[in-house]
């Protein structure tokens, strides 16, 4: 979280921008957002329709038969300019091949205007 | 018939072993040489990797590099005389805590995180605006005890504006709480930071120029 706040400048050059999806309530997120001084929103998504839909839960069902919660596997989703989802990885993000994936990106969208 | 069995089966190991050696071998010789991390200058400093120039700290003390992932770049380690933990380490490293692009921002952000896992009750006994590596910088120390473990620590940090990042150089000594501070390390640290020169464009650098160039 603290790596893609500190690439913010960067995202908004490459017409970028970053939402962070989490299946803690608002407050929490609050407080989380607070303490690392993130720049860009958090969406609480308790019921994680958003994780499974976007496949960071696979298989997993969102709670188990005991009642807790299943959490969200990490995952970084990237989503261009026609809703069309174009990189996805698991596991920490790698901000690196994310900012020269963006660049690709945007130079693709350019030569097609 | 079950002799038989065992002499060819002897036979095909003392038969194979030198084929076996004889690839292992061919594959030995055929590996390229890897150059080493730190190439000597004539100027009593060593390139490292190719992409930075410093003085290094006299034998003893061990190189630390990133090998995937971490959160310093490359540094320098030395356990010294004495109890646990009476050690010195010092880095380069490229993301410092915090993400604002402002110097004395950022140093407000950075002294709430740092050393804050080690239950160490830090307070910044100096900060001034310095040039570090010809770039504007705040220098910052820090220090403190974790009266629990018996710990204290001294840190002497650099926030230095790079374009439009900050990266650190950070020296860090630890003692047991009866211990002494030893200002020689710290001789070291400064030595590796008054030295230290950027040989080529890091990737944020290069990423910027490409941007730049596409009319980003």
């Amino acid at each position: 979280m603290e790596a893609h706040n500190r690439d913010l400048y960067l995202y908004k050059r490459l017409n970028a921008r970053v939402v962070g999806v989490s299946m803690d309530d608002p407050v929490t997120n609050k407080h989380f957002a607070k303490s690392l001084d993130l720049q860009f929103p958090l969406i609480s998504n308790v019921l994680p329709w958003m994780g499974m839909k976007y496949g960071a839960f696979s298989h997993t069902p969102p709670f188990r038969p005991d009642g807790t919660p299943s959490w969200f596997g990490r995952r970084t989703v990237i989503i261009d300019q026609n809703s069309i989802v174009r990189f996805i990885k698991d596991g920490s993000p790698d901000n690196q091949e994310i900012l020269l994936f963006l660049l690709k990106l945007e130079k693709e969208f350019r030569g097609k205007k | 018939m079950e002799m038989r069995k065992r002499y060819f089966s002897l036979l095909g190991t003392l038969f194979g072993l030198p084929v076996l050696m004889a690839l292992l071998g061919g594959c030995a010789t055929m590996e390229p040489k890897k150059p080493p991390a730190m190439v000597p200058t004539d100027r009593g400093t060593v390139v490292y990797l190719e992409k930075y120039e410093f003085k290094r700290p006299p034998e003893g003390w061990a190189l630390m590099r990133n090998v995937e992932g971490g959160d310093f770049e490359l540094g320098f380690m030395k356990i010294e005389k004495g109890d646990f933990p009476t050690q010195t380490t010092f880095m380069y490293d490229e993301f410092p805590y915090g993400s604002s692009q402002d110097l004395d921002k950022r140093a407000d952000y950075y002294c709430t995180k740092f050393l804050f896992n080690s239950g160490i009750e830090a307070k910044v006994t100096r900060r001034e605006k310095a040039t570090v590596t010809g770039r504007e910088a705040l220098v910052l120390e820090m220090g403190g005890e974790n009266p629990v473990q018996k710990e204290k620590a001294k840190s002497i940090i650099s926030l230095v504006k790079k374009g439009n990042r900050i990266v650190s150089f950070v020296c860090t000594q630890w003692r047991p709480l009866n211990g002494t501070f030893s200002e020689e390390p710290f001789g070291h640290f400064e030595a590796f930071l008054q030295s230290f020169r950027f040989l080529t464009k890091d990737f944020y650098e290069q990423l910027e120029e490409e941007m730049t160039k596409a009319g980003l």
